[in-house]
């Protein structure tokens, strides 16, 4: 019966998606504005039906009514709740009904603002796109990727779960949602660039619709992003975040590409500039998502010849042709009034770095999706088997980072149009020092390595400028009030007062936070493998760890051994670790879990790499990672800083006008006045 | 005048674009690892050289010697056979006959390996998970 339910919801939300393009295209051909308002109505309906499908999933996951094939696949009686739950989104068909749900979630929230304005035929072909891509989801799910199919023959008594690695920490139930947002999010601005391709208002006035969903999105797949490290790093015990495998780098790839579009849409409202470059970054952003979602769930990542097993996988590729071809035609239609007004007047201005910054990301993009895809048409090409390695990605990617970090630490201080040799002198001056004088302390206490030096220095920069600047910006507010306001509420002021401009720096901070700690964790980072006797210890960079016993639980889901270790530094307790081994029924291969000691310094992470042999010894690998913690920390950092550029304003705030827009703090007041301020 | 204007704002992007390219190829064509079996890695040894490749087989029943942190058995694929020495221990459920990846390079007719991972057989499997049994 649920088989049933959920098809016709399915079927449902895919005729009210067809059903929906016809009326809005029709009404925008007649100009018949309650066409267009009825149009509209059928978004709502489609959100009604991807809830209902959702819902009637979630109830067959959590009745365990295996007469679903995909419960019987991905369900168990013995699976927790949380993560009988989460099985929404642990296989294929599953995911596709996620995003088929967030989708309409976000047409909805589209059609809701703008209802009003339907008549707008940029908002109606907004619409109209938004619906045609919920017709290919919702497309898939009737045919290739269908969730509600049912089991052949008899019901079985259990099912086979979900796989081991997604039942085994709770992040996994938090980071596949945030991910598909951020994705999903994309289509959005990705259909109202479409609309202003469509309707010939390729002007601004597009933009400004988007601006909050693109930044949402973005916060969103970069909170995907770093749960996604977070859950590798604690999970699959190999002691790193990111191995730059094809499933990692499909959720990078359009984040690069949405960095890039969110620093230079401000050159585009600005200055009127890089029009065809805007809108070719979200064709592009919108195309590596669906590149993403082909990776991540035709299983052509396995090998290039599994994923025509399925149509799911071709039916993604034609649809990500389509996407690319419509976007890359439409821009090439509307080359006459892309042109832009304006030209770049000075290789040291803001819109001269914002123009390197996407240049860089555009590179770093390339790089990314070259190793990415590599593999894939090498094997298509010549059936040659071959992955290519880490240290390409690494090598390739560090100097690429360390240039974007300059730019971030430089760009934000320098003026539209062209810089004064004094006006950069006033504002880099300190930071520059600051960043000199971090870089010698550190070298001359021993860090070694010119990347890691480079990025410490120019974190150090990039803090100093911004700091630099919000001090700056609280002063000059301070002294401009009458009487002079608290330092607290100045500092609030001037934050709400602007929030694209300081939550964007607070996502600079966040970035920083984030380099340092990819640099050191990657540049100082140990690990061994040792191999102990019950009571016997090793010492690992100043660590003895100390081996104390094993134990075994047993329980229906899996088999648990986990070692009892004990990690003392200098004679001082640090933690007693117990890294485990899950072997699950039906799996042929053991999960291991690793034990981690967090603190703000370093991590000691351990893992067990075999349970004990015949003489009794296990093999235990040690990692000391140091300043793991703060790439988790800089992420929150980020998305905080973009939760707040994306709130909305008060209504007093918003009479400011878009003027105030990403412009550079009040200039400076003479710091001798500033210094001597009570603080 | 605005022929040069625009000369030079292109003439940094494109020498960033020809350096960024250049940079990939050779990044790109010396960190290629091939996936070959037992038998196409023996093939394709002359070529390969001592560049980096996964070999995939099967553990030969009996051939596993492992002492002191370094393990050292034969994979075949039923048509050759090869020994493999793996500087580190096993990973769990590595034993007589697991299917298993080994990473290395070519040293003489033997094969020096580095990373040794337990082939998986389940459906959706992240790379990295096979990198971590190893590590």
């Amino acid at each position: 019966m649920k088989s049933q339910l959920g098809s016709l919801a399915v079927a449902a939300g895919f005729a009210a998606s067809v059903v929906g393009i016809a009326v809005l295209g029709v009404g925008l051909r007649r100009r018949d504005t309650r066409l267009l308002r009825l149009g509209g109505r059928f978004v709502p309906i489609v959100l009604v039906a991807a809830l209902a499908a959702a819902g009637v999933m979630e109830w067959a996951l959590v009745t365990h009514d295996f007469s679903l094939r995909y419960v019987a696949e991905n369900g168990s009686r013995t699976t927790p709740l949380l993560y009988t739950v989460a099985g929404l989104w642990a296989a294929l068909e599953g995911s596709i009904l996620l995003w088929g749900l967030i989708l309409s979630v976000h047409l909805t929230l589209l059609w809701a603002k703008h209802r009003r304005r339907i008549d707008d035929p940029l908002v109606g072909w907004a619409m109209l796109v938004g619906l045609a891509v919920a017709v290919f989801f919702f497309g898939l799910m009737l045919g290739p990727a269908n969730p509600f199919h049912s089991l052949h023959g008899a019901v079985p008594a259990d099912g086979r779960g979900p796989n081991p690695l997604l039942q085994n920490h709770p992040l996994m139930a938090v980071h596949p949602p945030m991910l598909y947002l951020g994705y999903v999010g994309f289509t959005v601005p990705f259909a109202f660039a479409i609309a202003a391709l469509v309707t010939g208002r390729v002007g601004e006035g597009w933009l400004a619709e988007t601006r909050r969903t693109t930044l949402l999105a973005w916060g969103f797949l970069t909170a995907g992003i770093v749960l996604g490290a977070w859950w590798s790093y604690e999970v699959l015990g190999w002691g790193g975040y990111f191995a730059w495998d094809p499933v990692e780098n499909a959720s990078l790839l359009p984040w690069l590409t949405a960095t890039a579009f969110l620093h230079s849409l401000m050159v585009q409202e600005r200055r009127g500039m890089l029009r065809v470059w805007n809108l070719s970054l979200l064709v592009a952003t919108f195309s590596l998502t669906i590149l993403g979602t082909f990776l991540t769930r035709s299983g052509v990542v396995a090998s290039v010849h599994a994923f025509t097993r399925s149509s799911i996988g071709p039916a993604l590729l034609g649809f990500l042709a389509v996407v690319s071809v419509v976007g890359v035609g439409l821009i090439a239609w509307r080359a006459d009034r892309l042109a832009s007004p304006s030209q770049i007047s000075s290789p040291v201005s803001r819109d001269a770095a914002f123009l390197a910054n996407n240049v860089v990301f555009g590179g770093l993009a390339f790089v990314v999706l070259l190793g990415t895809t590599f593999p894939l048409l090498a094997e298509a090409i010549t059936g040659d088997q071959l992955s290519v390695g880490e240290p390409y990605f690494e090598r390739m990617s560090a100097p690429l980072g360390i240039a974007l970090l300059f730019l971030m630490a430089v760009a934000p201080n320098l003026p539209w149009r062209a810089a004064g040799r004094d006006v950069l002198r006033r504002r880099l001056a300190r930071p520059a020092w600051f960043a000199a004088g971090t870089m010698l302390v550190l070298a001359l206490a021993g860090a070694t390595g010119v990347a890691q030096l480079a990025a410490f220095g120019l974190a150090a920069f990039a803090l100093a400028a911004v700091v630099t600047q919000i001090t700056t910006a609280v002063r000059a507010r301070r002294h401009a009030s009458v009487p002079r306001m608290g330092v607290v509420r100045a500092a609030v002021r001037t934050f709400t007062g602007n929030r694209r401009l300081y939550g964007g720096l607070v996502v600079h901070v966040g970035v920083v936070l984030v380099a340092v700690a990819l640099a050191a964790s990657q540049g100082y980072s140990t690990k061994r493998e040792v191999s102990l006797a019950r009571g016997e210890s090793a010492t690992v960079r100043g660590y003895r760890v100390t081996y104390l016993g094993t134990t075994a639980r047993r329980t229906p889901q899996k088999t648990r051994i986990a070692a009892t270790i004990d990690v003392h530094r200098g004679g001082a307790r640090v933690a007693t670790l117990r890294p485990a081994l899950s072997i699950f029924p039906g799996a042929t291969s053991a999960i291991g879990t690793p034990s981690v000691h967090t603190s703000p310094v370093r991590d000691v992470y351990l893992t067990l790499v075999s349970s004990p042999n015949e003489a009794g010894r296990i093999t235990v690998g040690v990692f000391v990672n140091p300043m793991v913690m703060w790439l988790w920390l800089g992420g929150a950092v980020m998305v905080g800083g973009a939760v707040f550029a994306a709130w909305p304003d008060r209504r007093r705030a918003r009479t400011r006008g878009p003027a105030a827009v990403g412009t550079p703090p009040a200039p400076a007041a003479p710091d001798r006045v500033l210094e001597g301020a009570p603080a | 005048m605005r022929g040069l204007r625009r000369a030079r704002t292109l003439v940094p992007v494109l020498v960033c674009v020809v350096a960024i390219g250049a940079l990939l190829v050779g990044g790109l064509s010396r960190n290629v690892v091939y996936f070959r079996t037992v038998s196409e890695a023996v093939s394709s040894r002359p070529s390969d050289g001592s560049g980096r490749l996964r070999v995939a087989g099967a553990v030969v029943p009996g051939s596993v010697v492992s002492s002191g942190g370094e393990t050292s058995f034969e994979l075949t694929d039923g048509a050759a056979t090869v020994r493999v020495h793996h500087h580190g221990d096993p990973p769990e459920l590595f034993e007589d006959g697991a299917p298993v990846v080994s990473e290395g390079h070519w040293l003489g007719s033997e094969f020096d390996s580095d990373r040794l991972m337990i082939k998986h057989g389940s459906e959706y499997e992240p790379p990295a998970v096979t990198q971590g049994a190893a590590k």
